[in-house]
């Protein structure tokens, strides 16, 4: 498959130079060097927010052009936030690298995985090489295996799986989970399979913006069509992107409630359909990025691993509004992967300080991100966490006791 | 600029640590007072020994050479501001040894502040300077600065901390200086010229810090008064009652209103000045502490007096103190923090004259500190931008100096001269003294090649 040609679009002003105000506001006192994961590991002080925000002043007095050494910078980031969490000054630190990534994209100065990735997405609707039939082969493990019978013309609940979850075989215990916990409550619910596309996501993150009126046009109306009252989300980055990107993109009214799967599944505990039993082991939890400080969720999939009887829970040092990137957050990973995997060894060895056995995430990125950085530190020093995600937690609660009863 | 040296720093350092790229080298050229000098090259070392060879390159070819931690702070000493090398010390980070039995730590220069207490946490031990800057800050840079922190009243200032050096001179020599003995009186007190010195004497590599141990016990207590001078005179009855405490933060009105504005926490915007006294030590003397450090706020009339009974609402009531920096900052685009310094009992007739001044210049100053010593953090709140205003904040900065110094006090208690300062140098100091310190930076560094341009003025001009 050949990435589309690259075009070359030339622009009089970049979008950088309307924020010159914000960028005055940065005082490049330093405190990000404290949080950000990029430098703790390299102590690159032109990968720091407060570095980026020099080049970019520096860009927005026409000082600097933007280079491939600077496109370079921009892209290796996690987008985890945390900087702009505990910026004394409120630089929108988010919005600034967001536009010079959008500014890189019309340079034509971007990684060229993004040219890859947005074939794939153009031509698949899909992040993998695998065309969007494929959407509902993790249905086939389930013991109703027939994809047809998980997708209804109407339905109150529409759950979208993500791409990940659709396609990567070891991320299939998330969906398979979910649906088996939505049977299990009786919940009236359909997938959307081939209907549904990419949230955009991944285009929106490396800084093409055109493209993600599409995705959030066809993704609104195919869940409008089911009738939904409510969508359900298990991915943070699709549902961060709905519930905060899809509105500036889409003209017509959103009618449908959106949730991310710890959400709905506290509330369906709240409202008893679903019963959880005993499990036992010492649990944490790690907050993703995208659900946790980028959409506000820290208290949903806490109360729901604390509505298990019989654990204990304890919380990371660093947690909710402090939480540590895993490393795989942004596109990182394909630009630069030794450094999002010495992120995740660090996050790693945040875990193993806690004493859990387990460690729970609600993102199937952050769960392979920390897991294979688990399986490492299980080589090297034979300590062993196990990894889940929060659905797969909650399915084996709700199965608990059952092979034995 | 002919660069002829480079070939030879690659060969000190290895290529990867030899920074030459335009936009890498901007990335270089800040620090916290948010003025910029581009280095001709940024140079990551490792050790002393790579650090001597690149010192004495550096005399052969007449390039100045600055020293830089993490650039956090707030007078220049880290900014290149003749060119040269910028001298990146933050890879040498690594704890090289723990005696808790002497209750010393041993550490590279480049290594976070807080890193070191977190070294000796798991022992019970501390290292008590806290820099506002902490977080992100390097020993290295502290000591440089010889900064000071919230706790100076009870636990002094990292001068206090500092047993023996290690330093690279800026001729080149390895040496060590001071004693890892509690008493040592042997020479010149070097280590005490080194601590403050800016990076113009040498170039810190090592230390050997004091450790203290964890206190067991803290009472954290916030009061509200009509007030700063009720707030002030509380501030001297504490210390007269023979109570030193760890922390008395002092809150002006416009800095209460503003962190109001930014957390909306239900603080009383009527009220003239918050103190936030933590007392600590063993168990029982913190609670006949605190129980008095209560009672004289009732006594100067305090409005409100909230003691913290469990972690959580010690952290509420630190929520205010630690946003008032990050609340003033958001009304305007620039924030120029002073550390105007003077003694306890001249405390109100600065904050009054800064009040004054404020009012003068029609400039909105929020003022916030540390009480217990004197420090003050008058903070100008202005756009640089604006020359009429740039012109305004420079008079603001100059009548605060004039006044601080007319009580007794002193330019900076914590921050430093750097550049920022240095042309009011005069303004605190005899011309002999500042010719003694023209001497003694000319006998350790003839040649003028190790952070030049700091802590000098024109005296005649």
């Amino acid at each position: 498959m050949e990435p589309e040609a690259k075009v070359k679009i030339k622009k009089e002003k970049f979008e950088i130079l309307k924020k010159a105000d914000d960028l005055f506001v940065c005082s490049r006192c330093g405190t990000c060097l404290a949080y950000c994961p990029i430098y703790k590991q390299t102590l690159d002080e032109s990968l720091t927010p407060r570095g980026k925000m020099s080049l970019l002043e520096a860009i927005s007095k026409g000082k600097l052009e933007y280079t491939d050494r600077i496109s370079e910078k921009f892209y290796t980031c996690t987008s985890c936030n945390l900087c702009k969490e505990e910026c004394p000054s409120g630089v929108k630190i988010d919005e600034m690298i967001e536009t010079a990534k959008s500014d890189l994209i019309d340079v034509n100065k971007y990684p060229e995985v993004i040219d890859i990735l947005k074939d794939r997405i153009k031509k698949a609707y899909n992040i993998t090489f695998d065309s969007n039939i494929g959407r509902l082969d993790w249905v086939k493990a389930l013991p109703e295996g027939d994809p047809r019978k998980y997708v209804k013309e109407k339905a109150d609940v529409v759950y979208f799986v993500g791409c990940v979850s659709s396609f990567s075989p070891r991320s299939f215990g998330i969906p398979r989970s979910i649906v088996q916990e939505l049977d299990s409550a009786k919940v009236d619910y359909t997938l959307l399979g081939e209907d549904e596309w990419c949230c955009g996501f991944p285009l929106l993150n490396s800084g093409i913006k055109d493209a993600a009126s599409d995705m959030a046009k066809h993704n609104i109306e195919a869940v409008k069509s089911k009738k939904a009252k409510l969508l359900v989300l298990s991915c943070p980055s699709c549902y961060h992107t709905w519930k905060h990107e899809y509105p500036k993109y889409y003209d017509g009214e959103i009618n449908f409630e959106i949730l991310h799967i710890s959400e709905y599944l506290l509330r369906l505990v709240k409202e008893k359909k679903i019963r959880l039993k005993p499990l036992s082991g010492k649990i944490t939890y790690h907050d993703p990025c995208d659900l946790g400080r980028n959409s506000g969720v820290y208290e949903q999939p806490r109360d729901v691993i604390k509505s298990i009887p019989g654990i204990e829970y304890v919380d990371l040092e660093a947690n909710r509004e402090l939480s540590n990137c895993c490393g795989g957050g942004g596109n990182l990973e394909s630009v630069n992967q030794a450094l999002a995997s010495k992120i995740a060894l660090s996050k790693a060895d945040e875990i193993i300080k806690t004493g859990a056995d387990i460690v729970v995430t609600s993102c199937q990125q952050c769960n392979r991100t920390i897991d294979a950085a688990m399986k490492k530190k299980k080589k090297e020093s034979n300590v062993k966490v196990k990894v889940i995600d929060l659905p797969e937690l909650v399915l084996q609660s709700i199965n608990s006791g059952k092979e034995n009863s | 600029m002919d660069k002829k040296y480079i070939p030879e720093l690659e060969k000190i350092v290895g290529p990867e640590n030899v920074i030459t790229s335009f936009e890498e080298r901007l990335t270089y050229s800040y620090d916290s007072t948010r003025l910029e000098y581009l280095p001709d090259v940024a140079v990551k070392v490792r050790d002393a020994q790579q650090i001597s060879s690149i010192i004495k390159l550096a005399n052969d070819y007449n390039i100045p050479v600055t020293p830089r931690g993490a650039a956090t702070g707030l007078s220049g000493g880290c900014l290149a501001v003749k060119g040269g090398i910028s001298l990146v010390m933050v890879e040498m980070n690594k704890v090289l040894d723990i005696n808790p039995i002497d209750l010393l730590i041993t550490v590279e220069a480049g290594i976070v502040t807080e890193k070191v207490s977190k070294a000796v946490e798991h022992l019970k031990l501390f290292y008590p300077p806290d820099p506002g800057s902490m977080k992100s800050s390097t020993i290295g840079g502290n000591i440089a600065e010889n900064a000071g922190g919230l706790r100076g009243l009870k636990y002094g200032v990292t001068k206090d901390y500092i047993n023996s050096i290690e330093v690279v001179l800026p001729t080149g020599e390895i040496v060590n200086m001071g004693s890892n003995t509690v008493k040592a009186v042997t020479g010149y007190n070097l280590v005490d010229l080194m601590c403050g010195s800016e990076g113009t004497l040498g170039i810190i590599t090592k230390a050997t810090l004091g450790l203290l141990p964890v206190p067991a016990d803290k009472v954290s207590i916030l009061a509200f008064f009509k007030d700063m001078t009720d707030a002030a005179k509380t501030v001297r009855d504490i210390v007269a009652e023979g109570v030193i405490t760890a922390t008395l933060e002092i809150v002006d009105k416009v800095t209460i209103n503003a962190i109001e504005d930014f957390l909306k926490i239900g603080l009383d915007r009527t009220v003239g000045a918050m103190l936030l006294i933590e007392v600590d030590g063993q168990k029982g003397a913190v609670e006949i502490e605190a129980d008095i450090v209560m009672k004289v706020c009732s006594a100067n009339n305090a409005l409100l007096v909230r003691r913290a009974k469990n972690d959580k609402e010690r952290d509420e009531l630190w929520a205010a103190r630690r946003a008032a920096l990050s609340s003033l900052s958001r009304i305007k685009p620039s924030t120029i923090l002073e550390d105007a310094t003077v003694q306890r009992s001249k405390m109100v007739e600065l904050i009054n004259a800064v009040n004054e001044i404020a009012k003068k210049y029609n400039m909105l100053i929020g003022t916030f500190g540390h009480a217990g010593d004197g420090n003050l953090h008058p903070t100008i709140l202005t756009d640089l931008r604006i020359p009429e205003e740039a012109e305004k904040t420079e008079k603001v900065i100059e009548e605060i100096f004039n006044a601080t110094i007319a009580l007794g006090g002193t330019l900076s208690g914590e921050h430093g001269i750097g550049i920022t300062k240095a042309r009011y140098l005069k303004l605190e100091l005899s011309k002999p003294v500042y010719d003694l310190m023209k001497k003694i930076k000319n006998s350790f560094d003839p040649d003028n090649i190790l952070n030049p341009g700091k802590m000098e003025c024109n005296w005649d001009f």
